[in-house]
């Protein structure tokens, strides 16, 4: 190596110190490069970009930190930093010396973070809504002020409580941008005691309602009590517009704790609370009119988009401060919804948490299932969901009360002593009961992401059935033993394989269905997704009529001591309703299939084919995770083909594929009102696919 | 402001000029475009990533030299499978309606078949009613949906167009 560089001192003049001479050595030798990097610079125009080895152009795409001030010129941002923003009067304290204004930024600061709230709740990053309060940034500021104060300690409670529910739930992909804080001042000291806080301060102004009540009836009020801001007229109207904005955290925060108690004890507490969240909410849309009129001065712009209830631009947020926090890729100006929008959303999320909280915890898988299919007929949001998932999944157990097995063992018919059987701890079970775990967590995602799931979760399901078949064989093959343990293990997995059966059909059901409501399937494809789900349709009527059978057995067995053979004689002969609604449904697939097939084949205008490709590369694609898990078995183009090829009008008109259906609707109905017992209900209930329901005219 | 009634061009089907990607000429009129129809925000590094590396996808509509619509596009090994990818696709409004932007996507999927592609792939907003009629002509399914994908909450569809195996030499 050659001697260290040698520095002059740093002249005067202040010029900058001059290396001294390296010395070249044997292999090295000195070039001045600086005529080559002014020519390269003059070569370069705008936009170009030197090509390195580590440093390809799909790197530079990302190279920019584009919203960065020092890289990016182009950057509108009012202040660098929050204590700029604070320095130059962006967040006052008090927000203003007149305490009728203060009152009313003050509302318009809680309605405002309402706004923000509903529009973090619905995708957008916490940074960027709620945490563009300048107040909540820097919250012990605030404690001058005890209503805002205590308003933005709540909000910050809240808001830690919503990201824990919705971490646990785990949800995935595009909504994972919900949970990430990025070092936002999330956990606050003492924020455990935001209620009390918040209780205070209601004690406060309801006193000063009560006071300026009293005033107008001319009754003697307490002397030590001072009036919530200086215009006696506006005193009572804003005394109760902020009552109902306090109640409303209030209430809130409470069903969020109330939620978060284990095994859903909490339900019906919460449910008061929501009741009681739902009224405020309609005391502060009243206050709007209020508010709006308080003042002389109107505000411009259409007020509906405002967000906030007076209409006035609240005081006190900056979305650009926390341009670094927000996410990974350089944010972009976000819309937060308008206030009266952001109302409507809590009271949606209200509604869904109510409908959550009611659900009666039913050890019954079919009816739990049936009830989670429902339910997310609504679309309910993030964290609606997320409460609902925790709800039925907690500590490995459903509701975190029922272990799985158990679970199982009521839905594969079992009798209930089998429940605690020490067959459980074979590993393929252990599996089984992880895999229904999983079930309950994918059924609470949104449907785009659920649907994604649900098709590579068959492969799974498959997987199970034939660890679970190789299991059986290998212990009893075809030897009819006399002993009664293993007659019971035997039972249990005979039970169990049928019932994973019909549970991996329904499963590829939910998938195809769900491609209706995503409007997976264009109008062409509609011909060959009515054939398949016929295929499922066919394999799900018979494990489910297999299993009602063997479901009866139990019944039978349990209550052999009692009478009333002829009703149980009827019974066995008939078919049970759940099965006979299924039946219906294959009547409905497989006439849409051969309608949609003679409408292709009669008429040119609906086969269109393209340039690239043919429908076996569509049917391919859509079917490709229900192939690779062998649902159904023999399933094919080649058959789909086969089977739709011939279809005309003429031959058409001699089956009943519709009259069949309607005819089998009515039996089920009829049956169902007789025999309130049958398991009807299921998981079908009155579940009738997104896709047919254009097609309900035809029953009528 | 009052809203302008939408002008349509004039001009014949045979009049528009296809022309592939031929250069560092053609880059700011692709940019333009892009830039004026397009809401994502693109950097000239964007830009330059796809049309240097894939030139030959790239193509250009050209109305009496004036450049009218265009597409962009790569290809490349994904999880095993050789996949191409539409980047961007943009017609002047006052040409739409007329087949340039299929005839632009077809000269591009042709190339990438050529190349050797399984597949083609590009996203869509949900509600871009157009762009989902012209790619299903074209044989693209609606593979997945992807929940709140662009920034204004609006889902996209992911289209997939799979190519039928080539023909095997009997």
């Amino acid at each position: 190596m050659a001697d260290k560089p040698v520095y002059e001192e740093a002249s005067i003049d202040g010029q900058p110190p001059k290396l001294a001479s390296i010395p070249a050595s044997d292999t090295t030798v000195w070039a001045d490069a600086s005529p080559l990097l002014q020519a390269a610079c003059a070569g370069l125009r705008d936009g170009e970009l030197i090509h390195g080895d580590n440093f390809n152009l799909f790197a530079a795409m990302s190279a920019l930190e584009i919203m960065d001030p020092k890289m990016d010129s182009g950057i509108v941002c009012t202040y660098y930093s929050i204590d700029e923003a604070i320095e130059n009067g962006a967040a006052p304290i008090p927000i203003s010396l007149d305490s009728t204004i203060d009152v009313r930024c003050t509302i318009d600061i809680m309605d405002h973070l309402l706004a923000c709230e509903a529009a973090w709740h619905k995708g957008h990053s916490l940074a960027q809504t709620v945490f563009s309060c300048i107040y909540l940034l820097r919250l012990d500021r605030t404690a001058p002020h005890a209503l805002l104060h205590s308003y933005c300690r709540i909000i910050r409670a809240t808001c830690k409580a919503v990201v824990s529910v919705v971490s646990d739930a785990r949800t995935h992909e595009e909504e994972d941008l919900f949970t990430m804080t990025y070092g936002l001042p999330l956990n606050g000291d003492g924020d455990d005691k935001c209620l009390s806080i918040l209780n205070a301060v209601e004690e406060t102004i309801s006193r000063q309602l009560r006071a300026c009540k009293a005033t107008s009836s001319k009754r003697r009020l307490p002397e030590d009590l001072e009036p919530l801001q200086s215009n006696s007229n506006l005193e009572e109207g804003f005394c109760k517009a902020l009552l109902c904005r306090l109640r409303f955290r209030k209430h809130f925060f409470h069903v969020l704790s109330c939620m978060k108690r284990p095994q859903g004890r909490g339900l019906e507490s919460a449910r008061k609370h929501i009741a009681s969240c739902l009224t405020e909410l309609e005391s502060i849309l009243e206050s709007a009119d209020f508010l709006r009129s308080c003042f002389d001065e109107s505000c411009e712009g259409d007020i509906d988009d405002k967000t906030t209830a007076s209409g006035f631009e609240p005081i006190g947020f900056d979305a650009m401060l926390n341009s670094r926090l927000s996410a990974p890729t350089p944010p972009r100006a976000i819309k937060i919804l308008s206030w009266k929008k952001a109302v409507e959303y809590f009271v949606k999320l209200l509604h869904d948490l109510d409908v959550i909280c009611s659900y009666s915890l039913d050890p019954h898988l079919e009816s739990l299932l049936r009830f989670v299919v429902q339910f997310q007929k609504s679309q309910p949001d993030l964290v609606a969901r997320s409460h609902l998932q925790l709800l039925l999944v907690q500590d490995g157990k459903l509701y975190g009360r029922d272990p799985f097995f158990a679970v199982i063992n009521k839905a594969a018919a079992l009798p209930e002593a089998t429940k605690n059987h020490d067959i459980q701890k074979n590993e393929s079970f252990l599996q089984l009961g992880m895999l229904v775990m999983n079930l309950l967590k994918i059924l609470c995602t949104n449907a785009a992401w659920q649907r994604r799931k649900l098709g590579k979760f068959l492969q799974d399901w498959r997987v199970i059935y034939v660890q679970l078949e190789l299991a059986f064989r290998n212990e009893y093959g075809e030897v009819s033993s006399s002993s009664n343990d293993e007659n019971t293990c035997m039972k249990i997995f005979q039970h169990i394989l049928l019932w994973v059966e019909e549970q991996t059909y329904w499963i590829a059901f939910r998938f195809l269905i769900l491609g209706f409501e995503l409007e997976l399937y264009s109008t062409g494809e509609y011909c060959m997704v009515y054939w398949y789900l016929y295929a499922v349709l066919i394999k799900l009527t018979e494990k489910t009529h297999l299993m009602m059978a063997v479901s009866h057995d139990t019944a039978k067995r349990k209550g052999k001591k009692k009478k009333d053979s002829s009703k149980d004689l009827a019974r066995e002969s008939r078919i049970p309703p759940a099965v006979l609604f299924l039946q219906c449904y294959i009547c409905l697939a497989e006439g849409l299939t051969m309608m949609l097939a003679a409408l292709r084949n009669e008429i040119p205008v609906f086969h269109s084919p393209s340039p690239f490709n043919t429908e076996h590369e569509k049917f391919v694609q859509h079917f490709e995770l229900l192939q690779r898990a062998c649902i159904p078995d023999h399933v094919s183009y080649p058959s789909y083909k086969e089977s739709t090829t011939h279809a005309r009008f003429s031959t058409l008109a001699m089956y009943n594929y519709f009259k069949d259906a309607q005819r089998i609707a009515k039996e089920v109905k009829s049956s169902f009102s007789n025999d309130p017992e049958s398991r009807l209900g299921g998981r079908w209930g009155r579940n009738v696919p997104f896709g047919w329901i254009h097609f309900s005219s035809y029953l009528k | 402001m009052e809203a302008k009634p939408e002008e349509k061009a004039e001009f014949e089907e045979a009049e528009i000029e296809y022309v592939s990607y031929g250069g560092e000429h053609h880059l700011p009129l692709i940019m333009n475009l892009v830039d004026q129809e397009l809401s994502e925000p693109y950097s000239i590094f964007t830009y330059r990533y796809f049309v240097y590396l894939w030139p030959q996808l790239s193509f250009l509509a050209f109305h009496k030299g004036k450049c009218v619509g265009t597409v962009v596009c790569k290809m490349g090994e994904h999880r095993n499978t050789f996949r191409g990818y539409i980047a961007m696709l943009v017609v002047i409004k006052p040409y739409r309606g007329r087949g340039i932007a299929t005839e632009l996507v077809t000269r591009s999927i042709r190339m990438m078949m050529e190349s050797g592609c399984e597949e083609v792939t590009l996203e869509a907003e949900v509600t871009n009613k157009g762009a989902l009629a012209l790619y299903g002509r074209l044989g693209f399914i609606r593979a997945k949906r992807l929940f709140h994908y662009y920034l204004n909450g609006v889902d996209a569809f992911r289209l997939k167009l799979l190519f039928p195996p080539p023909r095997q030499v009997l």
